[in-house]
């Protein structure tokens, strides 16, 4: 009886340990890459290309990639992120050693013209893609990228959304992230192993 | 807590050095967009040469074009913009950096492409400087990444 009534306030002290944790941390149950298995990440699909045709991620096999999901109206952290992508190419060296591509997290005002409008801005080919709101929900759901609308004054609307770019080696085995925060030498050795 | 810390940066701002403060701007830049994109982000850096302490406190742009001070910030892999609401300090002798990937100033409400080389004027009203009118030159895309 009495080890029961330990271990009885043990669990509750533990219950009251993540409570206080969430509560601190609320933050950390929003989904994230962490919340699909690694193994897992990615997979076959299809969405649509600039030229308004379906893409067959098929498109993409014996090619390493570099897989970033924004949206056009985003004013910093999209172009800062695949202006970065751009640089960090020209430094691992060698004829496009990966492909660099853009995913919409907002279909509702990224159609194929957007899409391929927008990633002309950055003098190197970049692969945008959009589809249906239901195709880009199903391509999150496979890669774990969250995103959130967010009202603006004035009746806009702004995109949370994941911000880490997922690598993928030629054989579309998942193979590491660049988070914006990290150093150009550390994303270049990553960069570099999935492109060999 | 937030509540603290602002009470408490408020009450070290109300602190500042008194001097005069001597604002200039430079490296005014603005992404260049396509058509169909109604916004962006502009960049700069606001140098205080002066002794005393001044604070970026708003900015603004010619309508239809809307300007104001937002910070991105990143949490557990999400990106997300807030406005700086409180402005920016700049302490006498000190400069500020609005860089790609942190402050900017965000430009919404543009109803024709920014191209390289245009000039998007901008107004920046500081607390003690007052306001002052500024050509942010239109840069590529791929612009501000050696830093």
């Amino acid at each position: 009886m009495r080890q029961l009534r330990i271990v009885l306030w043990i669990a509750v002290a533990l219950a009251l340990l993540a409570g206080g944790y969430l509560l601190i941390n609320p933050k950390r149950q929003t989904p994230s890459t962490n919340t699909i298995e690694l193994a897992r990440m990615g997979g076959p699909f299809t969405l649509v290309g600039s030229e308004g045709r379906p893409f067959s991620s098929a498109k993409l096999n014996g090619k390493p990639y570099a897989l970033f999901f924004g949206f056009t109206h985003c004013p910093d952290v999209c172009p800062t992120t695949l202006a970065r992508l751009v640089k960090l190419r020209q430094q691992v060296g060698g004829e496009r050693p990966f492909e660099i591509v853009f995913v919409t997290v907002d279909p509702e005002r990224d159609g194929p013209a957007e899409v391929g409008k927008y990633t002309e801005l950055f003098d190197s080919p970049i692969l945008g893609l959009t589809g249906s709101p239901a195709q880009i929900d199903q391509v999150k759901k496979q890669f774990g990228i969250f995103s959130e609308k967010v009202e603006q004054p004035g009746g806009d609307y702004s995109v949370n959304h994941t911000s880490t770019v997922l690598l993928f080696d030629r054989s579309g085995k998942f193979g590491g992230t660049i988070a914006p925060e990290e150093q150009d030498d550390a994303a270049i050795a990553k960069l570099k192993m999935v492109s060999a | 807590m937030k509540a603290i810390l602002t009470a408490s940066l408020l009450l070290l701002a109300s602190c500042g050095r008194g001097g005069t403060p001597d604002i200039q701007i430079v490296d005014a830049w603005a992404r260049e967009t396509v058509a169909g994109q109604a916004g962006t982000a502009a960049y700069m850096t606001v140098t205080n040469r002066g002794t005393g302490d001044d604070r970026l406190v708003d900015v603004s742009a010619s309508p239809p074009v809307t300007a104001s001070l937002h910070e991105t910030s990143t949490d557990g892999g999400i990106s997300s913009m807030r406005p700086l609401d409180g402005g920016l300090s700049v302490p006498g002798g000190d400069s500020v950096t609005l860089k790609p990937g942190g402050s900017h100033v965000m430009i919404s409400g543009l109803t024709s492409p920014l191209h390289q080389g245009d000039l998007l004027k901008l107004t920046l009203r500081f607390e003690r400087s007052g306001d002052k009118s500024v050509d942010f030159k239109v840069a590529s895309a791929t612009a501000g990444m050696d830093h």
